[in-house]
């Protein structure tokens, strides 16, 4: 989208793991903790790829969702130099991650040029969950895109690690390797790798990833590349890391979390 | 147009439209903050920031929020609003002001700055799509940005998405656009520089067509008709045929601006190019030998300043005949309307309204409060579909004399005021019409819900800023979104 990442709010806006991992003192209050913060993070990033695999959008619409909704609950302080300074940060407690994660969907597809109509989302989201938790109607979707807009400060462009992805492949001679990076890469939108990361830095890491799986000597070509492969080897960490957590991950678990929630009225 | 609280700032306000969606916040709002929050460049407008106003749920009495000047009433409940940084001018309401001449130098330090900020734009693939006098913002150090982007996409090299061809004001639209391509690039916004261009040296525009038949006809009259020969898949556009000319044009665009300097004419010899592919790019045109001969450019700096508080005095007199004018007229354009043609397209209401200020219509008191409404709501009632044409017919009797003077930069509004019988100097015009396609406004403000520029509360400070815009926004129009 915007020619150039680094001048890029995206780019601005990137944090430290550990400011991303810290809860809202609501969602304290009412006793989530900061694994259960992760869980309904990565519930919701699954949610809404259902719900974008039934209505039928681009996978970077679904990437620029999550991004979205995984912003909304993170902690960003704006600096207006003489004016002051501005908090932008949401619990779950005041939006419901049950429809703020459609909303983020029905907004992101409008951002990505692949509208979608927001009576689509209400219809097929009665038909992945019959819970009347996540029950809402068009008014809600409407009121909460507005919600989310103020939440992020209306910036909406997100960049992703697909296009440099789809750059890199090529060139380390992985074309065969399409599949499973892509497929890495999409489960990186289960963490929180895009608040924290520059993209191409994700993209990498998926490629160093699927260089090991597939045995694949690579090790020159990521030398020629002069970028920082400890940032890379980090990254590659934290996703083998992700799947070794996610085989334990059970829908107890989750709905578990998912409870500590308030119900809304 | 108001003030930031905190700072003193003065600032301009743009309101989104949210009435009549259906789909929440519109999508053309979504492309333009999308554009304008990664276009960081001097000649570019910049956008400061979002805000919504509480709305009159919670302030009844109006109470100033973050900025003086927003109105926190009824009308605005909970408005979105997009703050921009508040230039004194735009060119086409600089270049009306009576007896105004731009020198040489002054005219290439304008278009400079035009090319720069486009070039930029071209670059992170932006697409302006309505370059045209009203949106080219000047203020007091003569620094000149584009403003507008309400019509703008980005685009693509590797996407070849069907893009519509409704858009750019019809007087700066391309021959490719009124041919009714939909595959396009960079090259419509230079042809509306070259509009621009012959404008400034010619003093008034070139190609002020009344309808996309017309306009073509006036294209071709000066740049020759499209064929093959000079522009290779002309005839494979879509409407080619049914505005053929039926008789051979030569382009004879030299011998008709030969009095131009030589350099200037080469220029726009190469910026009016009929074929888009053949047309020059920004990055090229501001390589033109032009730029670089004598006199060279003037420094934005050492240009004149125009506004003073002399000149208010005048204009607030002006706008209040004006508005007396205005009011007349709108009494006719109702008894009108019916008898007007319907545009093709019904405004879709996902428009915003311009919020740049504009001159005050109402007549301007220093004791204005400090959160008066802007003097929209006169007009903010809801539009009837189809509203009053842009282009009365001939003998139409809203275009008389009065009637055109009081809508001479007028913009967006009602009935065109061009075409008038000459009751007003020359230079004197109404704003291009949209085409027939864009979505006519309602009343002479271009816009329901328009402008909420609140009078300044400050009390010397009254007319200083508020007066501003000699035609500035007032030419803003409606339109019809599309993609």
């Amino acid at each position: 989208m915007a020619a150039n990442f680094w001048t890029s709010s995206h780019y601005k806006q990137l944090l430290d793991q550990e400011e991303v991992d810290v809860v809202h003192q609501l969602d304290r209050e009412k006793g989530i903790t900061l694994e259960d913060f992760k869980l309904i993070k990565m519930h919701m990033a699954n949610y809404i790829g259902k719900l974008a695999h039934n209505v039928k959008v681009r996978q970077r619409v679904v990437a620029t969702a999550v991004a979205y909704m995984r912003r909304v609950y993170t902690k960003y302080v704006l600096l207006r130099p003489g004016v002051g300074r501005k908090m932008f940060w949401k619990s779950m407690t005041e939006y419901d991650p049950r429809v703020l994660a459609p909303t983020c969907l029905y907004l992101a597809s409008k951002a990505e040029e692949s509208t979608v109509q927001a009576r689509l989302l209400v219809f097929y989201t009665r038909k992945i969950y019959t819970d009347e938790k996540y029950r809402y109607e068009i008014k809600d979707i409407l009121e909460m895109e507005m919600k989310i807009l103020e939440a992020l400060n209306y910036y909406l462009v997100v960049f992703h690690p697909y296009r440099a992805l789809s750059q890199l492949l090529p060139d380390a001679g992985m074309n065969d390797a399409t599949q499973i990076c892509w497929g890495l890469v999409n489960d990186t939108y289960r963490m929180d790798l895009i608040l924290i990361h520059p993209p191409h830095f994700i993209a990498l890491a998926c490629i160093y990833v699927a260089s090991v799986l597939k045995d694949k000597e690579n090790t020159a070509w990521f030398e020629e590349l002069h970028v920082d492969m400890n940032v890379v080897k980090n990254i590659a960490m934290e996703i083998l890391d992700f799947y070794d957590s996610h085989k334990m991950i059970s829908e107890e678990r989750i709905n578990a979390a998912m409870n500590k929630l308030p119900f809304r009225p | 147009m108001a003030r930031e609280i905190k700072t003193g700032e003065i600032v301009a306000l743009k309101k989104i439209r949210m009435d009549n969606e259906r789909e929440g916040f519109p999508i053309t709002a979504i492309r333009e903050i999308k554009i304008l929050k990664k276009l960081h460049h001097e000649n570019v407008i910049k956008l400061k920031e979002i805000v919504t106003s509480p709305g009159a749920e919670k302030d009844e009495q109006g109470r100033p929020g973050k900025y003086i000047g927003v109105l926190y009433g009824n009308k605005y409940k909970g408005g979105i609003y997009m703050v921009f940084e508040y230039m004194d001018h735009d060119l086409t309401g600089l270049a009306d002001r009576p007896g105004m001449r731009f020198s040489v130098a002054q005219i290439k330090c304008y278009m400079r700055q035009l090319l720069t900020g486009l070039h930029y734009c071209h670059v992170n693939q932006v697409l302006h799509r309505d370059i045209k006098g009203s949106n080219l913002l000047i203020d007091n150090e003569g620094n000149l940005k584009l403003a507008d982007f309400g019509l703008a996409r980005s685009f693509s090299n590797d996407h070849n998405g069907n893009l519509t061809n409704r858009v750019i004001t019809l007087w700066y639209r391309p021959p490719e656009l009124l041919l009714g391509t939909t595959k396009y690039g960079p090259a419509v916004d230079m042809w509306s520089v070259g509009c621009i261009f012959a404008e400034l040296l010619h003093g008034k525009p070139i190609f002020p067509g009344k309808d996309e038949p017309e306009q073509l006809n006036k294209i071709f009259d000066i740049c020759g008709a499209p064929e093959e020969s000079n522009w290779p898949g002309v005839s494979k556009i879509p409407w080619y045929n049914n505005f053929k000319p039926t008789r051979q044009l030569k382009r004879r665009l030299r011998e008709v601006y030969k009095h131009f300097d030589r350099h200037a004419l080469e220029l726009l010899d190469r910026m009016l190019t009929l074929d888009p592919s053949q047309r020059i790019s920004a990055k090229d045109a501001l390589d033109a030998e032009y730029f670089w001969t004598d006199p060279l450019p003037c420094d934005p700096k050492s240009l004149p300043k125009y506004e003073s508080s002399h000149e208010f005095q005048t204009k607030k007199k002006r706008q209040q005949q004006r508005q007396h004018e205005e009011t007349a007229k709108r009494q006719k354009l109702q008894h009108q309307q019916q008898h007007n043609r319907l545009p093709p397209i019904q405004q879709t209401g996902q428009g915003h309204s311009q919020m740049r200020p504009g001159p005050n219509q109402q007549p301007m008191h220093n004791s204005q409060p400090p959160v008066a409404a802007g003097p929209s709501h006169h007009y903010a009632k809801p539009r009837p579909s189809g509203g009053p044409s842009r282009y009365p017919q001939s003998g139409n009797p809203v275009a008389s004399g009065g009637y055109s003077h009081a809508n001479r930069g007028q913009g967006g509004g009602g009935g065109g005021g061009y075409g008038g019988s000459g009751a007003y100097p020359p230079q004197g015009r109404g704003a291009p019409p949209y085409g027939s396609s864009g979505g006519p406004s309602g009343g002479p403000r271009g816009g329901v819900g328009g402008y909420g520029v609140g009078a300044p509360n400050y009390p010397q400070g009254g007319g200083q800023y508020g007066s501003s815009g000699t035609g500035r926004g007032n030419r803003n129009q409606q339109y019809g979104w599309q993609q």
